[in-house]
């Protein structure tokens, strides 16, 4: 859960912080984004063979075998991420008795604000939609990972071992599991590079990048502008209605 | 010891002479001086059919050729211009056939074989596939890069026919091998791999269907007709590879409702599945650049 706290700046000036991630998720992400921009350099070439620059960058690797043995690599550190992910949640649950991180699940509410933002973002709408802790698109981030984890891990299993996946499953599973692969590796490319990396590089506010996630903290000002209802629970003030 | 030391100056000195004298230039054997006539460009005949036929030979091809050592007479007879051969892709065969004796029997053997013995001028005969230029003369060596036998060109090569749709379609092959090959793994490896030997470890058309004995696919000795044949063939180079891997190969085909439907309907949903959600996201992102903006320029 998020605390608030005091940290002297490099500047020297004390800014209050609020501490977001812990170091667990901190590892979490950065493990998961170094294999997957692993996966996707190492991957795009066998997605599009016949232009010159995937042609260029595999002779780089050195050729298709370096390729695909980082290609691999990549795919056993991203399952070791997702199984400590699952582990982490078990043990704080299990062990430390921490409440299920009940926040992350999707709720009818996420529909309202999704709709109350894209009203927003049309004009329609005065205000942003008041957000949690987790924003819908930090929501949808994290289930899309949970889906595509198995549907990239299970596939990519096949394909890497496609004789012994065939001794006890039928032939097409292989020709299924490369679309199925393929596929959903450019979802998830467009996804992080057209929606996760404008708001988190782009967007107002935290260009050129919102650090939160490497550091585990965030300035109280922005926190209480980016989740608004949390805010008001942890520091127990109501700022609209102070504000009025 | 001063022998030695004596023996290996001579030998470098003679070293540097002959590279120095060499200018790196190869001339192809030539005794009987063929070329100096038949390598003006201009040399032409008037064939028995009353039609102007070239008696150019390149010499700078020939110099380059796999044959270049081996004199114009061998081929051409003792008396070159005594003979009357008919020019056909079958007296070709029969002619490279007299040395390699053994490929061509595997070739005669083969359904490109079986039909170049009944005249079909369609099918491939030896220089089809080991001459870049498909002239006798320009034959160069299986592992030379620019070989169209090399095996990173291998698939060009057969695509010089097979890939011409027309001409399939009138021996009733309709899969676009080509392209399918291409699209797949096997085919994906041989494109990002270099021209060097050891990244060309990699399947390609000659090693699943043959080469000097390539057969129909509709030929039951093929070694890719049937599932059995086709699992034998997939474990050359996937050990233990059964029945049931063979059966995941898509035939060369696209997968549909009737071609492994379970491949096909699988891309189905997970083309509507990043269909939707990039559309989606790239309007929420679209949107939002345009709401920032306006923001921005509000605030100035």
């Amino acid at each position: 859960m998020a605390t608030v706290a005091r940290i002297i700046s490099a500047e020297g000036a004390q800014e209050e912080v609020i501490t977001r991630f812990d170091i667990h998720q901190i590892i979490q992400h950065a493990g998961l984004m170094v294999s997957f921009i692993l996966l996707a350099v190492t991957g795009l070439p066998l997605k599009f063979p016949d232009w010159a620059v995937s042609q260029w960058w595999a002779g780089v690797w050195g050729g298709i075998e370096t390729l695909r043995a980082t290609h691999h690599f990549a795919a056993w550190m991203m399952g070791a991420v997702a199984l400590y992910h699952a582990l982490y949640i078990l043990y704080s649950v299990l062990i430390l008795k921490k409440p299920f991180p009940v926040k992350m699940l999707p709720s009818w509410r996420d529909f309202i604000v999704f709709f109350q933002e894209l009203g927003y973002f049309l004009g329609l709408r005065k205000e942003r939609p008041l957000v949690d802790r987790f924003h819908w698109r930090e929501k949808f981030d994290y289930w899309a990972i949970f889906w595509g984890m198995p549907v990239m891990g299970i596939s990519g299993f096949i394909m890497m071992y496609p004789v012994w996946a065939t001794k006890f499953l039928p032939g097409w599973v292989v020709p299924a599991a490369l679309v199925a692969h393929s596929d959903e590796a450019m979802l998830a490319l467009i996804w992080i590079f057209m929606v996760h990396i404008f708001f988190n590089h782009f967007a107002p506010g935290v260009f050129p990048l919102n650090t939160s996630i490497f550091t585990g903290k965030v300035s109280r000002e922005r926190y209480r502008r980016e989740h608004p209802l949390e805010y008001e629970r942890l520091t127990g003030t109501d700022e609209r209605k102070e504000a009025e | 010891m001063r022998g030695l030391a004596l023996s290996l100056a001579a030998g470098f000195a003679s070293a540097v002479v002959m590279l120095a004298f060499s200018g790196g230039q190869i001339y192809a054997l030539d005794e009987n001086n063929c070329l100096s006539c038949h390598g003006n460009p201009e040399l032409t005949k008037t064939n028995g059919e009353g039609k102007e036929v070239s008696l150019y030979v390149s010499e700078e091809a020939v110099n380059t050729a796999a044959h270049r050592f081996i004199d114009c007479t061998t081929c051409h007879t003792a008396q070159p211009h005594q003979v009357n051969t008919p020019l056909t892709k079958l007296s070709l065969a029969q002619k490279c056939g007299t040395c390699h004796q053994y490929q061509y029997k595997l070739h005669l053997q083969s359904v490109h074989g079986q039909q170049l013995a009944q005249g079909n001028p369609d099918v491939a005969t030896c220089v089809d596939c080991h001459s870049p230029t498909g002239n006798p003369h320009s034959v160069i060596r299986v592992l030379e890069y620019s070989a169209p036998a090399y095996k990173k060109n291998i698939a060009q090569t057969c695509a010089k026919c097979h890939d011409n749709e027309e001409l399939m379609a009138s021996y009733g092959i309709v899969e676009k091998v080509y392209e399918s090959y291409m699209r797949s793994f096997h085919g994906k490896a041989i494109q990002l791999g270099t021209y060097e030997i050891t990244q060309l470890d990699k399947a390609t058309c000659t090693n699943c269907h043959g080469y000097h004995d390539i057969k129909s696919t509709r030929d039951p000795t093929s070694p890719v007709s049937g599932v059995q044949n086709l699992a034998k063939t997939c474990e050359q180079c996937h050990p233990g590879a059964g029945v049931e891997f063979a059966r995941g190969f898509l035939g060369h085909k696209e997968a549909s409702p009737e071609n492994i439907p379970a491949a096909h309907y699988t891309e189905v949903f997970f083309t509507i599945l990043l269909t939707v959600v990039v559309v989606a996201g790239a309007f929420v992102v679209v949107t939002a650049v345009v709401r920032f903006a306006i923001n921005r320029w509000r605030e100035e």
